[in-house]
């Protein structure tokens, strides 16, 4: 009786098992899993990244903090970042005062605070531990004042210095600084626009004659040389008069600043000049706040870096992602597709080929710094230098080509991708009916004219999820990218109003180095922190964008072939 | 009359008939395989010519030297010649594009390219000649209506070609292939993959094409062979067993292999 009940059981166990039921399982489990972890990824680095722009309350904290004198009390303003609890001991051997800990306190919880204020009052973020506060507000009229340097500052607005020394103080000194500031704002826009315009213009067309008058000399045509400097002597007095608009712009600027009292007494004196935003988080309603929300993302994507990368925005690395991407499709479709078609079209299928055909296919797993290297070594120094002696012998020794720079990346990111476009053109050129093709050879066409009419345009969704794959590779691509042409901070954008307008040869930025220029080569680690994970999000939604915009190319493609594949 | 041995067929077809293609003592290999073997026969102009036999017999491979479309396959050789209309099409001086415009060729499977009606027609002209679009929208429509499509598709050659059934599609591709005014049209089995009507009105159309165009028409349909053709040529294991004139071949055939096959002995 025992024993066959047993054997039924494992009977039945066995069952199952074949059943294939276990299988089922173990698929949607592991589906799960992966979608909740790409889920879980994305929710953390927007809700990380994102709540960084939300205008926060600035609190008035009381505390005490042991220092070497024993306990001395404080007083700050600031954000509240962060929320988070440790063990007792940790507190302790970190130095702790034990004096404010309860009995049977087993947790600690701390605070960190943005204090700004960098300069008077550092560090600018600092932990504080529940236990240590006396008192906690949140007063209105705390403003933050956004700065171009040294971070925000936080106080309480006392006293505004206008222009002829006029000063305004007590109540009326926010909505005065508001009207300066906006004048201030027009005044800095038009500084913006005669740097960046103007006076950029003349710099690069004095650098153009700069390297004419060397090219003049190389050349031994010295009879142009006085014409060209006729030429530089005219720039350089429109220069100066440029220049001298300039300086009358920043002397209206001068002398306005807003003073600010801290949570201690002390006050902070901000230059007008140097206020870039400036709001009063404890006053503001939910709508406004939500404004702030909007515009501070804005800011973030529109703006260039500042202060080591630590604030302001990203868009040159936007931009240079976007177009080191861009260009490096159109380098690499052509290249693969081409390839694709002698490999398969025209080739005679043997050994030889299948050879080839092999090493492509391990081209693909070659690591990406190693592709770095060779484009450093190659394109840069081999390609590039000989680019400059023979093309821009005049600005030698400063390499033009010579030296890593936008069409270096491209191409060395399109060698990196050009075997996924490779193998996937081949395959939708083996998956293109034989009949098609005698149909069209019986028509009159040659194998060329086939080739172009009939089969490339077929093969086209097959060529586009190869340049799909393509582009999701390169634009997370780091690695050969410092070796070959990203940068920290680049001051001009690759692509602007100077002829000839794109500017292959400069050194651009990207998102992916910026993540890792921000979030481990930064000398404020707080402060960039939540940098890191928006502009991380950034990186992930700018590679879906572009992925959606082939993929939704491909499906349309794909509709008006389907049917024919069979 | 008409009962010879087809080494004796040189001569055979009736005098009133010119000769459109004239071949000489064709064989072909796929490597060290022989597919045909010493063929010789004339194929007469503005006639439809059907082939039959079994499968494997070599119609497809005969037909589809007329217009050299075995020269995609690396490893065919073929001897002997074939002319057309006087020319060896194995010449050095003929291009293998060229003949093929004026050797028409239908496949088994209709076979539109996935592009419009209109843009499938064009195709042949598109390539060879610069030409109007008044010129090329009535060339269009007259081969759209030599293939019996037009009122079908004149409200919707915009539309893909993929969107017709499958008869539609093979007379598209007749209609493609008569775009381009050939002097010949090679038809390999169009009807085998349609239903019955589609059958039906392929044939119509082949009975209309044939006062125009030279047809060599390949199929497993012996009705449609008696029905279609005015001369039957019987291919077995590669060689011409019998050429004749179709209701000769179906009514009084000569070799015993023939009157096997049609009457169903074997194939």
């Amino acid at each position: 009786m025992l024993i066959a009940t047993e054997n039924e059981s494992k009977r039945s166990l066995g069952h199952w098992w074949s059943s294939g039921e276990p299988w089922i399982w173990l698929n949607a489990a592991a589906v799960g899993i992966s979608i909740t972890a790409v889920v879980g990824l994305l929710l953390l680095i927007a809700v990380k990244g994102f709540a960084h722009f939300w205008p926060a309350d600035v609190t008035q904290i009381s505390y005490t903090e042991l220092t070497a004198q024993g306990p001395q009390p404080r007083v700050v303003y600031g954000e509240i970042v962060e929320e988070d609890s440790i063990v007792l001991q940790q507190y302790l051997e970190s130095g702790g005062d034990s004096s404010v800990i309860e009995e049977g306190q087993e947790n600690v919880t701390r605070w960190l605070i943005k204090t700004g204020n960098r300069r008077i009052n550092p560090p600018d973020f600092r932990w504080i531990v529940e236990n240590q506060i006396q008192n906690r507000v949140a007063p209105s009229g705390i403003a933050v004042i956004e700065r171009l340097e040294w971070g925000n500052a936080y106080g309480k607005p006392v006293r505004l210095t206008r222009q002829n020394n006029a000063v305004v103080e007590g109540d009326g000194v926010w909505g005065a600084l508001q009207e300066d500031f906006a004048r201030a704002e027009e005044i800095r826009s038009q500084i913006e626009e005669l740097e960046q315009g103007v006076l950029n213009t003349l710099n690069y067309e004095l650098e153009g004659l700069r390297l004419d008058r060397r090219r003049a000399e190389l050349d031994d045509r010295r009879d142009r040389i006085p014409e060209i400097d006729g030429e530089v002597a005219n720039i350089r007095a429109e220069y100066a008069v440029e220049e001298a608009r300039l300086r009358e712009l920043y002397k209206v600027l001068e002398g306005q600043s807003l003073t600010l009292a801290t949570a201690t007494g002390s006050e902070i004196n901000v230059p007008l000049s140097e206020i870039l935003r400036s709001w009063q988080p404890n006053d503001m309603s939910t709508g406004t706040k939500l404004a702030h929300y909007f515009s501070s993302i804005w800011r973030f994507l529109s703006e260039d870096p500042r202060e080591a990368n630590t604030e302001g925005g990203i868009f040159p690395a936007i931009f240079g992602t976007v177009l080191m991407v861009l260009l490096m499709s159109l380098l690499v479709t052509p290249f693969g597709v081409i390839a694709a078609l002698y490999l398969r079209e025209y080739a005679r299928q043997g050994p030889l080929v299948r050879l080839i055909r092999i090493a492509v296919n391990n081209l693909a797993g070659v690591p990406s710094i190693v592709y770095g290297v060779f484009g450093l070594g190659f394109f840069v120094y081999f390609l590039g230098g000989n680019l400059d002696q023979l093309f821009f012998a005049e600005s030698l020794p400063a390499p033009t080509f010579g030296t890593p720079g936008l069409v270096w990346a491209s191409l060395t990111l399109a060698l990196l991708t050009v075997p996924v476009v490779i193998v996937s053109t081949e395959e939708g050129l083996t998956r293109i009916p034989r009949s098609l093709r005698e149909g069209s050879l019986a028509l009159g066409a040659t194998k060329a004219e086939t080739l172009f009419k009939v089969v490339l345009p077929m093969a086209s969704p097959s060529i586009l999820t190869g340049v799909i794959l393509a582009v999701a590779r390169a634009a997370g691509e780091v690695a050969p990218l410092m070796l070959v042409g990203v940068v920290k901070l680049a001051p001009t954008l690759p692509l602007d109003g100077n002829f000839p307008y794109l500017h292959l040869e400069r050194k651009f930025m990207h998102l992916g180095f910026h993540i890792y220029d921000v979030g481990f080569q930064s000398p404020n680690v707080e402060a960039a922190r939540p940098l890191v994970y928006a502009t991380a999000l950034l990186l992930v939604i700018i590679i879906v964008v572009l992925n959606l915009t082939a993929i939704t190319l491909r499906g349309r493609l794909e509709r008006r072939y389907r049917g024919v594949e069979s | 009359m008409n009962t010879k041995a087809p080494e004796e067929l040189d001569s055979q077809t009736t005098a009133a008939d010119t000769i459109s293609i004239s071949v000489k003592d064709l064989s072909l290999y796929y490597g060290e395989k022989q597919a045909l073997d010493s063929i010789s026969m004339d194929i007469p102009a503005k006639r439809a010519t059907a082939f039959i036999g079994p499968s494997g017999c070599g119609k497809s491979t005969l037909l589809r030297c007329f217009n050299r479309m075995n020269d995609l396959i690396d490893s065919v050789r073929t001897t002997g010649t074939i002319e057309l209309e006087g020319t060896d099409i194995h010449d050095q001086r003929v291009d293998a594009a060229q003949l093929r415009r004026r050797v028409g060729m239908v496949f088994q499977r209709p076979n539109p390219f996935p592009k419009s009606i209109y843009e499938n027609v064009a195709y042949g002209m598109r390539i060879q000649e610069k030409m109007q679009k008044s010129e090329m929208d009535e060339r269009v429509e007259w081969a759209l209506r030599s293939a019996a499509l037009w009122d079908e598709v004149k409200d919707r050659l915009k539309d893909s070609a993929l969107g017709l059934s499958g008869g539609q599609q093979q007379r598209l591709v007749i209609a493609r292939a008569v775009a381009i005014r050939p002097s010949v049209l090679l038809l390999d089995e169009p009807a085998s993959a349609l239903d019955p009507i589609s059958t039906l009105k392929i044939e119509e159309l082949i009975e209309q094409l044939k006062d125009e165009y030279t047809i060599v028409i390949v199929t497993h349909n012996m009705q449609q062979a008696a029905r279609v053709s005015d001369h039957t040529a019987f291919l077995y294991l590669g060689e011409l067993i019998e050429f004749d004139k179709t209701d000769d071949i179906f009514k009084n055939p000569q070799r015993k292999r023939t009157e096997d096959y049609i009457t169903g002995r074997y194939g």
